[in-house]
C-alpha cells in the first residue's frame, strides 16, 4: 500500500496575537503550534497508509519548528524529514515549495504526497499545487473524500468546486491538498506521544540544498485588520426601537 | 534547577486539554446537574490512554511519569473537579496500591484491565466511624479456610457505585494495632459485597460516592494484597500518592475560576468601565493568579520528587494542603467577583465553588495534612 | 509590453474582475484579455463590458478537468506576456493560478481583497492573514503580476456599458489529454437557504439560548424578508443548524444588504464572513462585545426582549 507524504508548517497560533499601539500587531507573547489544515493531511495520510504502506512527515522551517516534529510524529507518521535552517523562518511559497521538492525528489520515494489545503498563517493556499507542478505530478486539491483503490496505484478523490463535487481519479504519484471537513484529526493518545520520540528524524540543513531563490511575493507591511465602522447605540425602550427600525428603513432594508 | 516541562509532557497536556474542552467541557454542567457518571468519556478517556499513565507499559499503563498523570488531572479538572478527581484515585491510589504491593498474578489480573480503563479502581477505608481516625475503624476480615470473610460498612467510598475493583481495607489482627489491617482487592459482584445508594452531595456531583456494606462476604486468600497487617502502610503511602493528585485536581479548579474571573471581569461594565479597571477587583485576580502558581509549583515538585524515587510524603501533604485550600479561597472570590450571576446555575463558578470545598476534606483533611506536616518537622 | 489578463470560469465572474482589471489596463496602458470558457456567453458582453480580447476555451470532454488548460494557458501568457493575470479565487481557479505561477516562475498573491496600482505604477494587494486577524499588504516580484481574487469582491463591470464596441476574438482548441479524470460530478443541492444570495442575513449566536429560540431569529428573517445563518459555535458545536447557514472565516462569506446578529459577540473569525455587507447590525447585551466596534447599527440589549420588538415593528412599517 501506498507510500504517503504529509506536508505540515508549524505555525504563529493566532489566538496569541495582540493588537499594539496605532494598528500594529504585538507578536511578543505568540505560541506555536501545528497548523490545524496541516493535522487533517496527517490524519488522512495515516488512513490512506493501509497495510503495508509508509507515512513521512516533512516540513520546511527554522529550527524552532523542531517542537512540531514530535506532534506530527504523534499523528501517525513513521518518521520525519526537516529541512532546517534559520533563513527558512519565513518563505514564501514559491521558496517552500521549492525546498520541499528538492528534499522529496532526492531523498523520499513516495506514491501520495498530502498537503492541507493552505496554512494557518498565511492561508496562500499556494504550497501544494506549486509542489506538484515543481515536482510533475497531477494535483487535485480541495478534496474532501479520499479514496485509495484496493488494489492499489491510484486514487479516486472528491473534488469540492462551486457548483458542487467533481469526483475525480488520477494515478500514482499525485498530490492532494484535503479540506478540514475530510476528517477529524485525532487528538493523539499518552502513548502516541510517547513513542514519537522514538521515531527516526532526518534533518536537512540548507548548504544541502541548491541555494534558495528570492521571495516572489513580498509582505510589505502586517497590520491589526480592522473592521471599524462608527456604531450608533440604541436602547431598548420603545422609542429606540422605532428609531433603528426607521433607519433600517430609510436605508432600504426593512424588508 | 530547571523548571521545564519535557517536550512529550507539553504535548500531552495539550492533548489533554483539548480532549476535556472537546468531551468534557460541553457535559460538566449537565453531570454535575445530574449526578451523572458519564461512562462515554471514561471509555474515550481509556482509549487515550489517559487512566494508566504513570503505570508500565507490561501492565497495560502508557509507562510515562507520574508528573505527566498529574498533568492530565490538572487539565481534567479545569474542565470538570469531578472527572479529574475520578482519574485521580484510579490511577493515583488504587492503580499504584496495586503495582507497589501486588504479585505477579494480581497485577495481571487487576493492575492491567485498569490501567487500560477497562475496570474501575476503588479505595474503600473510611468508615462512619473512622475517618481521619483510621484506627476507630471495625470492619474485621477473618481467615476461614481459604478465604477472608469480611463484616463491616464503609462509607463515602468514590466510585462505590461504579467501581469494577474494590481495595478494601479491614482489621486482621485488632490485637496488633497499627500492624493490624489488611488490605484486599475485591472485584464488584462478590456476594456479601453491596454498594449502598449514591450520596446526594454538595458537590463533585459526578463523582459517585457509597457506602459500602459487607456481609460474610468472602474473599479467596489470593486476593490479600501485600502481607497481612501492612495495610495500614499501604494505605498511607496510597495517600502520599492520592494526595498530589487531589493537589492537581485543585490546580485544575484554580485555573478555571481564573478563567471566568478574567473574562467576566473584562466583559461586565458597571459605572461605565470594565470592572477589571476596578482596583478591588484585579487585586482579587492577583491574588488568585499568585497563589495558582504556588499551588502549581508545590504539585509539580512532589510529583517530581515521586519520579526521582525520593521520598515525598511532607510535599505532597504541603501541596494537598495548600493547593484545596486556595482553591476553596479563590472559588469564593470568583464568585463574589461574578456578583449575582456567580450565585446561579449556568454560571461556571458556581459549581467551582461547590467542587472545591470537598478537595479540604477527602483524602486527609486540612487538620490531618498540617498533623503529617508538623509531624514530619517536628522529628 | 504592457497588457491585463483575466481568468475565471463563470461569466459573472469575469465582469467581476473586468471592474479592477479594466481599471488598471485604463491606467498602465495595454490591452484587456480575457479568458472564459466557450459556454459562458457571447464575447460583445465582455466587449462591451471593457475587454479588448476575447480567448474562448472549447468545450472540455466529459471526463477532463478544466485544470487540463494549465500548458496551453502558460504557453499564451508566455507568448503574450502581459503585466499581470487576474484569476477568480474559486477552488479551480486558485488551483490553477498556483500551478500557473509555479510555470510562470512568478509571485502570485491569494484571496486579495484589494488591487491597486501605487505611486510608481507597483501593483499592491491587501489580503488577510492570521485567521482574519491580520491585513496583509503585499507586492508581487515577477512579472507577470498574478493575483486570484474571491467572487464578489468587485462589483461587476457595467455590461453593455459601452454598447457596440468591439474586440478580437479567438479560441483555442482542446488541450492535450491531463492525467486526472472526471468520473462523476455531483450539483450541490440548491437548499432553499442561500445564504450567500440572500439580501438580508439574521445571524445567531452564543447568546441563543436554546435551539427552540431559533424560530425568533426565523420570524425576524422573515419580517425582514431575509434567511438565517449563524456562527460556528452553533453549527460546528451545538450543530442547531447545518454547516452551510455558518459565516465566517471557516464558514460561508456573504455580502448581504443587511446583516443583523442576535447575541453574536464579533469574533474576528466570523466577521471575516460579512465584512463586505452593507448595513451591519447587531443585539447584543455585553456593551463590550467586539461586534459593536464592526457595526454601523447598534442595540444594547437582551436578544429575548429586543427581539419581539424589532419584529413588530418591522411589521407595523410594512403596513
Amino acid at each position: 500500500m501506498p507510500k504517503v507524504v504529509a506536508c505540515f508548517k508549524w505555525v504563529v497560533d493566532e489566538a496569541y496575537i495582540r493588537k499594539g499601539g496605532g494598528g500594529a500587531l504585538d507578536f511578543s507573547a505568540v505560541d506555536y503550534k501545528l497548523s490545524e489544515y496541516d493535522r487533517n493531511a496527517l490524519e488522512e495520510a495515516t488512513r490512506c497508509r493501509g497495510e503495508g504502506g509508509t507515512v513521512t512527515a516533512l516540513t520546511a522551517g527554522s529550527p524552532e519548528a523542531a517542537k512540531g516534529l514530535k506532534d506530527a510524529l504523534s499523528r501517525g507518521a513513521d518518521t520525519a524529514v526537516f529541512a532546517s535552517d534559520p533563513a527558512f523562518a519565513a518563505l514564501d511559497s514559491s521558496q517552500t515549495a521549492a525546498v520541499l521538492a528538492e528534499v522529496i525528489r532526492n531523498r523520499i520515494p513516495y506514491d501520495l504526497i498530502i498537503c492541507g489545503e493552505g496554512s494557518g498563517d498565511q492561508y496562500a493556499q499556494q504550497v501544494g499545487p506549486r509542489l506538484a507542478e515543481n515536482l510533475g505530478i497531477p494535483c487535485i486539491s480541495y478534496v474532501q473524500k479520499l479514496t485509495v483503490a484496493a488494489e492499489g496505484g491510484r486514487i479516486t478523490a472528491e473534488r469540492r468546486v462551486e457548483e458542487g463535487v467533481e469526483v475525480v481519479e488520477a494515478s500514482f504519484p499525485v498530490l492532494v491538498t484535503v479540506l478540514p471537513e475530510i476528517n477529524i484529526p485525532r487528538i493523539p493518545g499518552v502513548k502516541d506521544t510517547l513513542m514519537a520520540g522514538k521515531k527516526p528524524v532526518v534533518t536537512v540543513k540548507n548548504e544541502e540544498l541548491p541555494p534558495l531563490g528570492a521571495a516572489k511575493l513580498k509582505t510589505l507591511a502586517m497590520t491589526a485588520a480592522r473592521l471599524e465602522r462608527n456604531c450608533e447605540l440604541f436602547g431598548t425602550a420603545p422609542e429606540d426601537i422605532a428609531r433603528f427600525v426607521t433607519a433600517l428603513q430609510q436605508k432600504g432594508v426593512s424588508g | 534547577m530547571e523548571f521545564k516541562l519535557t517536550e512529550e509532557q507539553e504535548l500531552i497536556r495539550k492533548n489533554m486539554r483539548e480532549f476535556a474542552d472537546k468531551y468534557v467541557e460541553p457535559i460538566a454542567a449537565e453531570i454535575d446537574e445530574n449526578s451523572r457518571h458519564p461512562a462515554e468519556v471514561f471509555k474515550l478517556l481509556a482509549e487515550g490512554d489517559w487512566m494508566g499513565i504513570p503505570i508500565p507499559g507490561e501492565y497495560g499503563g502508557a509507562g510515562a511519569d507520574y508528573l505527566t498523570h498529574i498533568l492530565a488531572v490538572e487539565e481534567l479538572s479545569r474542565s470538570c473537579a469531578s472527572t479529574g478527581f475520578t482519574v485521580s484515585i484510579h490511577v493515583g491510589i488504587a492503580c499504584m496500591l496495586v503495582l507497589l504491593n501486588g504479585t505477579e498474578e494480581q497485577k495481571k489480573k487487576y493492575l492491567t484491565p485498569m490501567a487500560k480503563g477497562e475496570k474501575l479502581g476503588a479505595f474503600v477505608l473510611t468508615e462512619p466511624g473512622a475517618g481521619t481516625d483510621v484506627m476507630a475503624a471495625t470492619t474485621t476480615a477473618v481467615l476461614d479456610g481459604d478465604a477472608y470473610v469480611l463484616n463491616g460498612t464503609k462509607t463515602f467510598t468514590s466510585n462505590g457505585p461504579t467501581g469494577d475493583f474494590y481495595m478494601v481495607f479491614a482489621w486482621t489482627d485488632k490485637a496488633a494495632g497499627r500492624k493490624g489491617m489488611s488490605c484486599f482487592i475485591i472485584p464488584r459482584g462478590t456476594p456479601g459485597m453491596t454498594p449502598g445508594e449514591h450520596f446526594r452531595k454538595m458537590g463533585l456531583r459526578s463523582s459517585q460516592t457509597s457506602e459500602m456494606v459487607f456481609k460474610d462476604c468472602r474473599v479467596p486468600k489470593e486476593n490479600l494484597l501485600g502481607k497481612e497487617g501492612a495495610g495500614l502502610v499501604m494505605a498511607m503511602a496510597g495517600f502520599d500518592h492520592g494526595r498530589v493528585g487531589i493537589a492537581a485536581q485543585s490546580v485544575g479548579i484554580i485555573q478555571a475560576a481564573l478563567d471566568e474571573s478574567i473574562r467576566y471581569s473584562k466583559e461586565r461594565v458597571q459605572f461605565g468601565n470594565p470592572i477589571s479597571r476596578n482596583q478591588a477587583i484585579s487585586w482579587m485576580i492577583a491574588n488568585m493568579a499568585t497563589e495558582l502558581q504556588a499551588a502549581r509549583f508545590l504539585t509539580y515538585h512532589a510529583a517530581w520528587l515521586k519520579d526521582q524515587k525520593q521520598g515525598f510524603s511532607k510535599e505532597a501533604a504541603m501541596a494537598k494542603l495548600f493547593a484545596s485550600e486556595a482553591a476553596m479561597r479563590h472559588t469564593i472570590k470568583a464568585v463574589q467577583i461574578h456578583g449575582g450571576y456567580g450565585y446561579c446555575k449556568g454560571a461556571k463558578v458556581e459549581r467551582l465553588f461547590r467542587d472545591a470545598k470537598i478537595t479540604e476534606i477527602y483524602e486527609g483533611t486540612s487538620e490531618a495534612q498540617r498533623m503529617v506536616i508538623s509531624g514530619n518537622v517536628l522529628r | 509590453m504592457a497588457g491585463i489578463w483575466i481568468f475565471a470560469e463563470k461569466k459573472e465572474l469575469v465582469l467581476e474582475l473586468l471592474t479592477p482589471g479594466g481599471e488598471l489596463a485604463a491606467r498602465q496602458g495595454g490591452k484587456l484579455t480575457i479568458v472564459v470558457p466557450e459556454a459562458e456567453g457571447d464575447p460583445a458582453d465582455y466587449f462591451a463590458a471593457g475587454a479588448d480580447e476575447v480567448v474562448l476555451l472549447s468545450p472540455l470532454a466529459e471526463d477532463v478537468t478544466l485544470g487540463a488548460w494549465l500548458p496551453v494557458l502558460a504557453g499564451e501568457i508566455r507568448a503574450a506576456d502581459p503585466e499581470a493575470v487576474l484569476l477568480a479565487a474559486t477552488s479551480r481557479g486558485k488551483e490553477i493560478a498556483a500551478r500557473l505561477a509555479a510555470r510562470l516562475e512568478t509571485g502570485l498573491a491569494s484571496n486579495c481583497l484589494s488591487l491597486a496600482a501605487d505611486a510608481d505604477g507597483t501593483l499592491v494587494m491587501e489580503r488577510l492573514a492570521y485567521g482574519g486577524a491580520a491585513l496583509q499588504r503585499v507586492a508581487v516580484m515577477g512579472r507577470p503580476v498574478m493575483a486570484t481574487i474571491p467572487p464578489r469582491t468587485f462589483p461587476p463591470a457595467a455590461a453593455a456599458a459601452i454598447p457596440g464596441r468591439e474586440g478580437s476574438v479567438r479560441t483555442l482548441p482542446p488541450p492535450p489529454a491531463d492525467t486526472v479524470r472526471v468520473v462523476a460530478r455531483k450539483e450541490k443541492e440548491r437548499s432553499a437557504q442561500d445564504i450567500t444570495a440572500a439580501k438580508t442575513v439574521v445571524c445567531v449566536g452564543r447568546g441563543l439560548e436554546k435551539r427552540e429560540d431559533l424560530e425568533l431569529a426565523r420570524q425576524l428573517a422573515a419580517a425582514l424578508g431575509g434567511e438565517i445563518g449563524c456562527t460556528r459555535p452553533i453549527s460546528e458545536e451545538l450543530h442547531w443548524l447545518p454547516d452551510n447557514l455558518c459565516i465566517g472565516l471557516s464558514g460561508v462569506q456573504v455580502k448581504p444588504e443587511l446583516y443583523l446578529g442576535l447575541g453574536v459577540s464579533g469574533q474576528i473569525q466570523h466577521l471575516t464572513g460579512l465584512r463586505g455587507a452593507r448595513l451591519i447590525c447587531a443585539v447584543n447585551r455585553d456593551p463590550n462585545a467586539p461586534i459593536f466596534l464592526a457595526a454601523d447599527l447598534g442595540i444594547i440589549g437582551d436578544l429575548y426582549e429586543v427581539t419581539p420588538k424589532l419584529i413588530e415593528e418591522v411589521k407595523k412599517i410594512r403596513g
